[in-house]
């Protein structure tokens, strides 16, 4: 490690476990979907309970580029889960401004921690776009859902609620990277594992 | 135990010809791009992962697979029209199942057939970075684990009474996420340590005991992928 400004295995590896235990968490959230409300919830939720891994994740960032490449990796898992690419674009933009936002923190003030990880939760957000600038297209293909789910998702998303959804992004981002801080301190930092 | 290596014990096919088939996949069975034009193409490509079990003698899963899928097809088929949301909600969750069902089946294959270290050759061959590769292969690896310790944990909780019910939903989420995270963090150090003694740091090409190359399969399954996508671009023009 003669280079300290290089990410290294051990860094790149944090990255891949970070990534699977948030991945593991949408899906687990996603599941519910299945009924109506749950989906336009969804939102709220992934947010929240990822919040935790987030922060713990942040506290091992030292260096450029850890959080931009847990970005792209989890808008290509969305993409090949199924959602469409606008996660993936999405989630590459937003993992450069968090990026940013962290290192203007100097990869340890925790309010900056926060804002970055509000920032780099808005993929979620993109996954909605299919359902509100191609329903038809999005819904061609999903006939057999039973016409009660289209509408109810319909009815729930018309195309105003894009920023609402995107503000309700945010903050419940902001409130899960809050929760995340406390439970950091509340167990790890105790238990010595940060 | 008798224990040999051959160093000629790959899979059926190449890391990169599976990565393209799991992207191709992707787009046109769970994307469901093309819609009507690829039919042909979706059928093949949702048949194709359980030839690949059988190819890697996976005969119970591969038969598994078929029965799940046709149960949820023809399931789904008879629930379609005139649906309570109860029902509503079933004909969801089969689509769901009908859907995603060969993508997992594909990346179940993949997970169980490559190594980590070939894998990590032949992204090398193509020129892609490690800082892209390392964390993928990570992820792979690391998937099962979480299921397995979240499978755990909730088992514990469980035996302790903290469910999810109306009052306790916070603690738990809280007893069941702190937890997970503090043992997979662990893994974390354990996994690095392992790399370390690997030489993943050292920086310098990093050899594969097994060989990789491109056979007549590959060729197949590749063009194949070529030809899909083709057809979709040509679709564009031509309705």
């Amino acid at each position: 490690m003669d280079n300290n400004n290089r990410l290294n295995a051990k860094d790149l590896i944090n990255v891949g476990i970070y990534t699977a235990i948030c991945a593991v968490l949408c899906c687990a959230v996603a599941m519910t979907g299945i009924i109506p409300i749950m989906m336009v919830l969804l939102v709220v939720f992934v947010p929240l309970l990822t919040g935790i891994p987030y922060m713990m994740f942040l506290t091992k960032v030292k260096k450029f580029g850890m959080i931009l490449i847990m970005n792209i990796l989890m808008g290509a898992f969305m993409w090949i889960a199924g959602m469409s690419y606008y996660a993936l674009v999405v989630g590459t933009i937003a993992g450069v401004v968090a990026e940013l936002i962290y290192r203007a923190g100097g990869y340890k003030s925790k309010k900056m921690g926060i804002l970055a990880y509000a920032v780099s939760g808005i993929y979620c957000w993109a996954n909605y776009f299919g359902i509100f600038f191609n329903a038809e297209g999005y819904f061609a293909t999903r006939q057999n859902f039973g016409q009660d789910y289209i509408d109810a998702v319909t009815n729930m998303l018309p195309l105003w609620m894009c920023p609402v959804l995107l503000v309700a992004d945010i903050v419940c981002g902001l409130i899960g990277g809050w929760i995340g801080t406390k439970m950091l301190k509340k167990h790890f930092e105790k238990a010595g594992i940060v | 135990m008798k224990y040999s290596l051959d160093r000629n014990a790959h899979s059926f096919l190449d890391p990169r010809t599976k990565l393209l088939l799991l992207f191709t996949s992707s787009v046109f069975v769970v994307g469901n791009a093309g819609e009507k034009q690829m039919v042909v193409f979706y059928w093949i490509l949702v048949f194709l992962p359980v030839l690949l079990l059988f190819a890697e003698r996976e005969w119970k899963t591969g038969f598994a697979a078929i029965m799940i899928y046709v149960g949820s097809y023809l399931a789904g088929l008879a629930l379609q029209h005139d649906l309570t949301a109860l029902e509503s909600a079933l004909a969801l969750m089969l689509y769901i199942i009908t859907k995603i069902l060969p993508t997992v089946i594909l990346a179940r294959y993949i997970v169980k057939s490559t190594k980590v270290s070939e894998f990590l050759a032949a992204m090398h061959r193509m020129h892609v970075s490690d800082k892209i590769t390392i964390p993928v292969s990570v992820i792979f690896r690391f998937f099962p684990t979480v299921v397995e310790e979240s499978k755990a944990i909730n088992d514990a909780m469980r035996m302790r009474g903290v469910e999810f019910g109306a009052k306790k939903a916070a603690e738990a989420v809280e007893y069941r996420m702190v937890p997970l995270i503090a043992s997979c963090s662990i893994i974390g150090e354990e996994l690095s340590a392992a790399a370390m003694t690997r030489g993943l740091e050292v920086g310098k090409k990093r050899s594969c005991i097994w060989k990789i190359k491109f056979k007549f399969q590959d060729w197949i399954v590749t063009v194949f992928c070529l030809v899909c996508f083709i057809r979709w671009g040509i679709g564009w023009f031509y309705k």
